[in-house]
């Protein structure tokens, strides 16, 4: 083979499935497949079972980084111990946006003033690999984000849909070293100069908190939400969660669980206070947490426009609107 | 087209009772929601009522929306509102004059696909069973109680139970979207005594779900709200289906049918049957 190094590499999608399912053996393959119901990402021992269309899952890929329950941490007399993920995980068939939400998530656990060495191993054991998003599915609007359905380099190999095939179009350094074993072209493929998406996203909030909490009528704009908190657990970036020690046969042990802030007793104070006693103040949050909070602490927009929350809301609520309509109550 | 129709006569209800100032605000649907749902709507000007709109879209319940309310409240309530409503004010969490019910014949809601919506296809309940204003269907051809199918096979019942619940992530939001689950703090939230285990395995979620099948013991309207809330495609109706169908059988009771008959869990009577309290057989 020369070393030549190649802007186009294509591979049949009969060869991924191969490569996946020799993966099988050292990894956790992890790919959108059905539960009986939905597509969801799912461990997948069968390579029949991944689903390879432009469908997207239905719950979002941040519970292989951030679990829904966790133990991360026991203590006996002899000390703490923290606990760590063991089998490495591939992830295959992300789509643009939950990639962009992935790397949101990595600023948030791992950029701020605190590193969290729980989340890192998670991300350290995973491969991930992204595929392009063919056409926007009811209510994305990842163009309103600047997310760009097509590439990603927030991945250690991401694929483009050719028909039969899929086309290279970045794999990172790991990505060559580990994913170089199944697929040797890999090698001598170098990644193209990619342009930001242009125009920049223009679904942003960049008034002033006290501007955001008073000038804007929440309790309208919420007022048909059921805070059933749904969107928060199928969200790609809502990351809000709880500990709970407990005992387990004379160790104690701290678990993490995911959290959501529309539950009243996510604020409730031991006093019996709470400060966000309404759903108006709840949402509110939730919008803010993503479109003014993150955006001030971490530099990036925690909304990629997936769209996950608009379809499920049992009641229509859509977080682009509510984001629409308080941009045009502060114009 | 009978939607049409319908939408009309809605309409000039909604108008009729706004303009009288029997009402403060009235729960309808508009149109706005994904794959051309129909999305809730709250009334307050004849100027809103003119986006007022009716069809085989609007599946989301409206009632759970009146608990906690103060004010005078129109709603456009299909039959499973209209059973949550009756519950409410067997429950004493709504008062029947705070509540001006236009109950709208429904043969069944369908999602983007034409396909029943979870709780529509097993329904057998198209008018309600109380209004102000009716908003009557001629096509529906009001389908009488069915026959209860008899309880499943308890070791089959738990295999499957377990299986379906695999798939549960206790989120919670089917207890959030659920007219019933009003408690300001949920058993599995209170500290004391501790329900749930800080991990998330097969046990906990049996706690909750078989808690709150219990507490839902003769209070589920089957409207399906929980299952359109599930993030993750569980049939969770299904085991509330079994302790509903076990009150039917037991106490020959429908939930929110009427306002005249005592909830069955809140009533005792010399012949009640022993099953219902040691879980045993008859004597």
């Amino acid at each position: 083979m020369s070393n030549a190094t190649v802007h186009q590499v294509v591979i049949n999608k009969d060869r991924i499935r191969a490569m996946l399912s020799q993966a099988m053996e050292t990894h956790c393959v992890t790919a959108p497949a059905s539960n009986g119901k939905v597509i969801d990402y799912l461990p997948v021992t069968d390579i029949e079972a991944i689903v390879m269309d432009d469908r997207l899952p239905y719950k979002s890929p941040k519970e292989f980084f951030f679990p829904r329950c966790e133990k991360i941490l026991s203590f006996a007399q002899d000390g703490a111990k923290q606990t760590a993920p063991e089998q490495p995980v591939l992830l295959f068939g992300v789509k643009p946006c939950d990639l962009a939400a992935i790397a949101v998530l990595e600023r948030v656990f791992t950029m701020g003033k605190f590193q969290d060495p729980i989340f890192m191993a998670h991300r350290g054991h995973t491969l991930i690999i992204g595929t392009a998003c063919e056409q926007k599915k009811t209510a994305c609007f990842c163009d309103d984000l600047a997310v760009d359905m097509q590439y990603s380099d927030a991945c250690d190999l991401f694929l483009g849909n050719s028909g039969e095939d899929y086309e290279v179009l970045y794999v990172s350094e790991r990505g060559k070293e580990q994913l170089g074993i199944y697929l040797p072209e890999l090698a001598n493929f170098e990644n193209a100069d990619h342009l930001p998406k242009t125009p920049p996203e223009s679904l942003s909030l960049s008034e002033k908190e006290t501007v955001l909490f008073e000038k804007v009528n929440w309790e309208a704009l919420t007022e048909t939400c059921q805070g059933c908190g749904l969107c928060t657990y199928i969200c790609p970036t809502c990351h809000c969660f709880d500990f709970k020690d407990v005992e387990e046969n004379g160790t104690a042990c701290r678990y993490r669980n995911w959290d959501s802030c529309m539950f009243p007793q996510f604020t409730l104070h031991a006093s019996g206070h709470n400060p966000r006693d309404t759903k108006a103040e709840r949402y509110r949050q939730r919008v803010l947490h993503k479109y003014a909070y993150v955006p001030k602490n971490f530099g990036v927009i925690a909304c990629t426009g997936c769209g996950r929350c608009i379809r499920s809301c049992p009641t229509g609520v859509s977080i682009r609107q509510v984001v629409e309509a308080v941009r045009g109550e502060l114009k | 087209m009978i939607f049409a129709k319908q939408t009309e006569e809605i309409r000039a209800c909604c108008e009729k009772i706004l303009a009288e100032q029997r009402v403060d605000v009235i729960l309808a649907y508009q149109d706005g929601g994904p794959d051309g749902a129909m999305i809730p709507f709250f009334a307050r000007s004849a100027q809103d009522v003119e986006k007022i709109v009716w069809g085989d879209r609007c599946w989301q319940h409206l009632a759970s929306y009146l608990h906690g309310r103060r004010d005078r409240v129109g709603i456009v309530a299909k039959p499973c509102d209209v059973r949550a409503i009756v519950q409410y004010i067997l429950e004493q969490q709504v008062a029947r004059d705070q509540v001006y019910i236009i109950g709208v014949d429904c043969a069944g809601m369908v999602d983007q696909y034409g396909d029943s919506r979870p709780g529509c296809g097993d329904c057998s309940v198209h008018t309600p069973p109380l209004w102000d204003t009716h908003i009557a269907d001629e096509a529906i051809v009001e389908i009488q109680v069915p026959p209860t199918r008899a309880c499943e096979d308890l070791a089959y019942n738990l295999e499957k139970f377990q299986r379906e619940i695999d798939k549960c992530i206790l989120c919670y939001s089917c207890r959030q979207a659920c007219y019933g689950c009003y408690c300001k703090t949920c058993f599995v939230q209170r500290d004391l005594t501790d329900w749930q285990p800080a991990e998330i395995d097969t046990g906990t979620k049996m706690t909750f779900h078989l808690g709150r099948a219990m507490h839902l013991a003769g209070r589920c309207i089957e409207c399906g709200s929980c299952e359109a809330a599930c993030a993750s495609g569980v049939n969770i109706r299904y085991i509330i289906k079994e302790v509903t169908n076990f009150i039917a059988d037991t106490y020959d009771y429908r939930t929110g049918m009427d306002l005249t008959t005592t909830p069955a869990m809140v009533s005792y009577g010399a012949n009640d049957r022993d099953i219902g309290f040691l879980g045993g057989e008859d004597h």
